[in-house]
């Protein structure tokens, strides 16, 4: 706000009126309504209309890339089985089977489990999994942010090399470990793994790093505070964006997460959406009575919605990009 | 360590007794302990006390996620590594098989094949990613594209997408005869186009994925650009810089590290690809070999073959190529960095 109203001043009086013979971007400079202090006028550098035109059309080329795909979604959830297949995949068909292909997601259609269950499943991991690990990452990185202890910088290294393994390649050996202690097929075997994420330590450390005054933990102390309490009462209250970004990072991770669970299960009333669908695609047929691809297409955009949600709900939170960047910059 | 420490406990001490004076003997008072008498101990032990206290604190902060992160990560790991040194036969029970898993690994024409496909696919498929990405941040940071607020958006709505979405939808595009993007190559003028066929499925999943990832990117970059100072732009545009030069030469240079890290994420990201190949498998599964990809050799392995031994093997060379990889492109962007 105070920004604001400092950035409107309208008179700049004595700006400018000193200077030498300006250069035409001197000029422009002077002459341009410059205030706020990340904005540069797009005039200013010089870019050409045609230029412009042409910058503009490929990022419209670009849009079309991106959107194209999530447009055929949209239209093919509501054809039936052959006309996804017969019809033109960019517009409407008739039947429209919209109302019929939401009913089909509480159907066990190919016998391999209904869609909402599996729905169900991943909203379960995602959201147990991702206030564990931001739990965990915020305890952690405000450990290793504002405390000093015997091997930190080793223990620090050790969890950061943790992202130079592959998920990939670390699945199996954690399948293997679950085979040993019964954890196949357990909804813990999921939500263990997705717990710990070394990404989200660094980020709340760099974070917390950045956003909590030491100065602010000290005066505290001097008052007397408990460790806990100064953490709960001064620091959580401080880190929220950054709190907030590594729950939704956690959130996409998991609910994205394809390949741990298609390792652990195998019984399908336990599978998350990625592996349900994908076990669904592999009945696909072109044809046929049973209608799997109305619902694998429907079922698909169901999977985007919740995501697409959470982030229109928590924008404002949204730093993700803007802590990274942080960091690089 | 603990030096330090202790500075930094008495950094807040000056203050306080400077600007409350009498307020220091009702604090030590409150801390326990009878607050005149203290004054006459040696302090170094209290204060040792209360580091130690603090010391145990910061590594209770720390512990939860070290005992999850062991138990998911390192012991994993190290299992891998043992079993992998064993071999279950059906009817013969386990016995300790010695590096022969490994042997069967390094000889195996169908893990290195994978390797190769995914160095393929990660040489062309991060290049053109960072540069699109780059791109499009660099010309939305310097708002050469009216409404580049709505471009930014509409770009990063793949990143909602979950992967497996993504390449069923991608596929139903493609698949042939019956997808939409086949029948426009079609009606293009290619007879029996098919994106799943030998020579073309590496770059169909090139593309898939570029769709996928590129928003996000742009949007780390976009952050990156936004947090360079905006006097450096306007002092290299009074010296009349062109706009190119303004991106390349003055903003590129300034976001280094950023071009490093995602360089370095997409790079690990690259090399597991797993998720693609094996939804296009559900749609085509002629296009896509056993060892497909390295991540598919170990699922194909362990999962669908039951040779676990062989998969562990198999997953513990994968890790050490990637460690490799990154370790060295790390390196390789250090010593670019330090010339420059």
């Amino acid at each position: 706000m105070s920004a604001g109203s400092i950035g409107s001043v309208p008179a700049r009086p004595g700006r400018g009126a000193a200077t030498q013979p300006a250069s035409p971007a001197r000029r422009r400079l002077l002459a341009g309504r410059h205030d706020t202090a990340d904005e540069l006028p797009r005039h200013l550098l010089g870019v050409s209309r045609t230029t412009s035109a042409v910058l503009t059309a490929v990022c419209v080329l670009f849009a079309l890339f991106t959107l194209a795909p999530l447009a055929w979604i949209v239209i093919n959830s509501t054809k039936t089985q052959a006309n996804i297949f017969q019809t033109f995949g960019f517009w409407f068909a008739r039947p429209f089977e919209l109302w019929h292909n939401i009913s089909l997601l509480d159907q066990n259609v190919v016998g391999n489990g209904t869609y909402l269950q599996w729905l169900a499943n991943t909203a379960l991991y995602a959201g147990v999994g991702s206030v564990g690990a931001t739990l965990f990452a915020t305890l952690a990185g405000y450990g290793f942010s504002r405390y000093r202890f015997r091997g930190k910088g080793a223990l620090f290294a050790i969890v950061m090399s943790a992202l130079l393994v592959p998920v990939s390649a670390i699945t199996l050996p954690l399948y293997l470990v679950y085979a040993k202690a019964h954890l196949i097929n357990s909804i813990w075997g999921m939500i263990l793994p997705s717990i710990v994420s070394p990404v989200g330590v660094f980020l709340m450390r760099t974070f917390i790093d950045a956003a909590l005054p030491r100065e602010l933990i000290d005066a505290a102390r001097v008052d007397g505070s408990g460790e806990v309490r100064i953490f709960l009462r001064i620091g959580v209250p401080l880190i929220v964006p950054g709190l907030v970004t590594v729950l939704l990072l956690s959130v996409v991770a998991i609910w994205n997460n394809y390949f741990l669970p298609l390792f652990i299960f195998s019984q399908n009333q336990l599978y998350p959406v990625t592996v349900g669908l994908s076990q669904l695609s592999s009945h696909g047929t072109t044809s046929g009575s049973l209608a799997v691809e109305p619902l694998l297409v429907l079922g698909g955009l169901v999977t985007i919605l919740p995501l697409a949600l959470l982030f229109v709900v928590l924008q404002r939170y949204w730093r993700g990009g803007a802590l990274l960047g942080g960091i690089a910059g | 360590m603990e030096a330090k420490g202790g500075g930094d406990g008495q950094r807040g001490a000056p203050v306080s007794s400077a600007t409350l004076g009498a307020g220091v003997g009702s604090v030590s008072a409150r801390d326990g302990g009878p607050g005149p008498q203290r004054l006459g101990q040696p302090r170094p032990r209290r204060r040792r006390r209360t580091l130690e206290r603090r010391e145990r604190a910061g590594a209770a902060f720390v512990l939860p996620f070290l005992v999850v992160f062991l138990l998911t990560m390192v012991a994993p790991v190290i299992y891998a590594v043992y079993d992998s040194l064993y071999r279950t036969t059906l009817f013969g029970g386990t016995s300790f098989a010695g590096v022969s898993n490994y042997g069967q690994t390094f000889s195996s024409g169908d893990f290195w094949g994978g390797v190769e496909r995914v160095a393929v696919f990660a040489a062309v498929q991060v290049p053109v990613t960072l540069a699109l990405a780059f791109f499009f941040a660099a010309i939305f940071d310097l708002r050469v594209v009216k409404a580049g607020g709505l471009f930014r958006l509409l770009f990063f709505v793949p990143y909602a997408v979950p992967a497996v979405v993504a390449a069923i939808m991608w596929s139903f595009l493609l698949v042939p005869q019956y997808g939409s993007y086949t029948k426009v190559a079609e009606a293009l003028g290619a007879s029996n186009a098919d994106f799943f066929s030998t020579n073309l499925i590496l770059p169909t999943i090139i593309v898939i994925v570029i769709w996928e990832v590129v928003g996000y990117n742009m949007v780390i970059f976009f952050t990156a650009l936004k947090s360079v100072p905006n006097q450096v732009v306007e002092a290299a545009v009074l010296d009349g810089a062109s706009i190119w030069a303004v991106i390349f030469r003055v903003k590129l240079p300034m976001i280094r590290s950023a071009v490093v890290m995602l360089t370095f994420l997409n790079l690990i990201g690259a090399m597991q690809l797993f998720t693609e190949p094996s939804i296009i498998s559900t749609f085509e599964p002629q296009a896509i070999s056993f060892g497909f990809t390295p991540a598919l050799f170990i699922y194909n392995t362990s999962i669908g073959n039951g040779q676990y031994n062989l998969g562990a093997a198999a997953a513990v060379v994968f890790a050490v190529v990637i460690a490799i990889a990154s370790i060295g492109s790390l390196l390789v962007a250090r010593r670019r960095s330090a010339l420059a």
